[in-house]
């Protein structure tokens, strides 16, 4: 569905992507993790072809030229920056997006009525939007990209700056979306978002992606061990049968399947007063791939 | 096409629902065309009017007459007092001059009341040119005096025979000229007792002058009013309000992040800019119709040359709309434009005759004028307006406006096309 193929582009000295390449699979949810500075929005920006990549190439569907207007119109963007005209109202900025793409009045209606029901805003359609609070512009900038109704979405961080619950309307969205069959590029500095939304995050540092899988696999991979600690309702009467480190009645295990191991503990008969599972996230693949953390 | 309607359709409602530019496009030029315009007229305006003291030293009737005189007149404002307040208002600045009026000269021969009296007019030798003008209004005053007197014939008759007593004993003038002189009061005596004695009026060799005025419509070189000049230089300031909203707009897109989506969008860079540009030519357009026909309606402007107005009306519009690409490039940020911004515009409004007018520019501010599309902006328009350019004597003006148009777009966009990476 997306290709990109040894993606370069720098500014002056500095290198912002730095030779990437990567597949989006068409329907999946594709996410580009990383902190700010990583090189995620420039990565949206040489696949849509707002930024002429200074070497590698891009294929959108098999074509090459992301200026095209027909690949352009299977594109929904939604910018990192609320990209809306506040003086117009949110109906306003979703028609003048639609003719843009070239809708019919009738489709133009509807399409607007669907992505204004989409992201909760319909009571809100004849107000300006600069009367708009941070949550409502951000699912705006969302509906914006979805007015002509595109197989591709490019969300650049759709939720930088806003409440929990326009936070979490947006997430159902999204994933009602990928339920859709959607091919969706996420950029998120987020963890739990990547987590909960996408199928594979590839993790990007200084331009550069250092890892690319399913979630799972990047925690399997690069997070390290899990650490179960507990505490045993009595003190095992042969405790070097067991694995682990078992002190009196304190128990830790450092295992890379938590979940099977306890139930494998279970089955040993060990009952726990106190259960701690400490397992591994992006967070700590961030940390252990680049040795700082994902917000430092 | 289509989508470069749509687009030039968004900027022009968005430039509707913004209050703080609309007052620059559209009122804050009407205000200056009506402000400065009130000013300058002729019609009822105070201004023209010389404050002067009028001193009456002789304290005969005729001196009274002739303060009388110079009362009526609608050039001066006339104030009556001793020579020492006159001197002290004139010297301190508060008046521009006075007129003292003194015993008739004591000469060799007396003509009794045509012996012309005694004027002084004290002023600050600085104001060279209100001196020659209060002279000029005396020397008026004195004559309409005088054919005032002459033409009664009651008034003229006891005048006549005070001058033949003077006469009688003037012993210094020639004889043979002292009796012409008599022989000659005499008949004018003898004359004005053919009238009726009682109407003490009737027709009289010094009656009214009778001046006829024509008026010369053939030839439009000089504006009927104040307005004439005004509103051009007012639409000007019309045009530098659109351009700087235009400007301001599209880098507020740039820095909001709209311009990124409209590049996202299945349209060119090229149909973007052109849309922009579209807008702002509407703008443009609309903003010299409305002030043109405000002018024409309710202040008499002409529009001599609806053609040649067109023409202008477009070439500024072509002209503004390109320097919005300029200008909209000079910056970065809203705020960096915004600056850069007005400091351009009103340096070319201010060379360009936007707050002098071409037509009282001294010879060195016009040369540096040729330099400002302001200056090429107001004079098509008064080409059309009152200057009566054909559209030959337009094509310099109209053309030095598309080509600044042309070249300013050209390098605005190709400016925003390198900074869009």
């Amino acid at each position: 569905m997306i290709q990109a193929d040894n993606l370069r582009k720098r500014y002056g000295a500095l290198t912002a992507v730095d030779g990437i390449s990567f597949e989006v699979r068409s329907g999946e949810t594709f996410g580009l993790l990383g902190p700010n500075g990583a090189g995620k929005t420039t990565t949206l920006n040489l696949l849509v072809g707002t930024l002429t990549p200074d070497g590698g190439s891009v294929s959108i569907n098999g074509e090459t030229d992301p200026t095209n207007a027909s690949v352009r119109q299977q594109i929904g963007y939604a910018p990192q920056a609320i990209a809306l005209y506040g003086e117009l109202t949110a109906e306003e900025n979703l028609t003048f997006l639609g003719r843009l793409y070239g809708l019919s009045a009738r489709q133009l209606r509807e399409r607007a009525r669907q992505a204004l029901d989409l992201t909760g805003l319909s009571d809100r359609r004849q107000d300006r939007v600069r009367t708009f609070s941070g949550g409502m512009k951000r699912r705006l900038n969302l509906a914006c990209a979805l007015i002509h109704d595109p197989p591709v979405l490019l969300l650049d961080e759709p939720t930088v700056g806003v409440d929990p619950q326009s936070r979490n309307l947006i997430f159902d969205k999204i994933e009602w979306l990928r339920q859709q069959g959607r091919t969706i590029v996420y950029t998120t500095h987020y963890i739990e978002e990547a987590q909960r939304l996408c199928d594979r995050v590839a993790i990007m540092d200084h331009g550069r992606i250092l890892a690319l899988d399913t979630v799972g696999r990047l925690i399997e991979q690069h997070g390290g061990k899990s650490v179960i600690e507990a505490e045993l309702q009595e003190a095992p009467a042969d405790p070097a049968g067991l694995p682990g480190v078992i002190e009196g009645a304190r128990f830790r295990l450092e295992t890379d399947r938590p979940l099977e191991e306890l139930a494998r503990l279970a089955g040993l008969g060990l009952r726990f007063r106190t259960l701690r599972l400490d397992q591994a996230d992006l967070e700590v693949v961030f940390l252990n791939l680049t040795g700082r953390r994902l917000r430092d | 096409m289509g989508r470069l309607i749509v687009m030039a359709a968004k900027d022009l409602r968005l430039l509707s629902r913004d209050k703080f530019s609309l007052f620059w496009v559209l009122v804050f030029p009407l205000l200056m065309a009506l402000f400065f315009g009130a000013i300058f007229s002729s019609e009822g305006a105070d201004v023209a009017r010389l404050n002067i003291a009028a001193v009456n030293e002789s304290g005969t009737a005729a001196a009274a007459g002739l303060i009388e005189q110079l009362e009526k007149s609608s050039a001066l404002s006339v104030r009556r007092m001793p020579r020492d307040s006159a001197e002290a208002l004139v010297a301190a600045g508060r008046l521009v001059a006075y007129v003292a009026i003194g015993e008739p000269q004591k000469g060799t021969h007396t003509m009794g009341p045509w012996e012309p009296p005694s004027i002084e007019i004290g002023i600050d030798p600085a104001r060279k040119a209100e001196a020659g003008y209060l002279q000029g209004l005396v020397t008026e005053a004195y004559f309409t005096r005088l054919q005032s007197t002459m033409t009664n014939a009651a008034q003229s008759r006891q005048w006549i025979h005070t001058g033949l007593a003077g006469l009688d004993s003037a012993r210094s003038l020639p004889g043979k000229q002292r009796q012409v002189l008599k022989d000659l009061l005499v008949a004018l005596d003898n004359y004005n007792m053919t009238f009726d004695s009682g109407s003490q009026k009737g027709p009289s060799p010094f009656a009214d002058l009778n001046i006829r005025m024509t008026q010369i419509t053939g030839r439009a070189e000089y504006p009927h009013s104040s307005f004439e000049i005004t509103f051009p230089q007012a639409l000007l300031w019309g045009l530098l309000g659109v351009t700087f909203a235009f400007a301001h707009s599209i880098v507020g897109e740039r820095t909001v992040g709209t311009w990124l989506r409209l590049r996202v969008a299945p349209v060119s860079r090229a149909q973007i800019l052109a849309g922009k540009a579209l807008a702002s030519f509407v703008a443009c357009v609309t903003v010299s119709i409305f002030l043109m026909l405000v002018g024409r309606v309710l202040f008499g402007v002409r529009l001599t040359n609806l053609l040649g107005l067109a023409v202008a009306i477009v070439s500024c519009g072509v002209c503004f709309s390109g320097l919005v690409m300029l200008i909209s490039v000079l910056g970065k940020t809203e705020r960096s434009v915004a600056g850069a911004g007005w400091g351009i515009l009103l340096v070319m409004s201010m060379i360009g005759g936007g707050m002098i007018p071409l037509m009282v520019m001294p010879s060195w501010m016009l040369a540096l004028s040729n330099f400002s599309p302001v200056k090429w902006g107001i004079l098509s328009l008064e080409g059309a307006i009152w200057r009566g350019f054909s559209l030959t004597h337009m094509m310099l003006p109209a053309g030095i406006l598309l080509a600044v148009g042309v070249i300013a777009f050209t390098a605005g966009a190709s400016i925003l096309s390198r900074a869009d990476g």
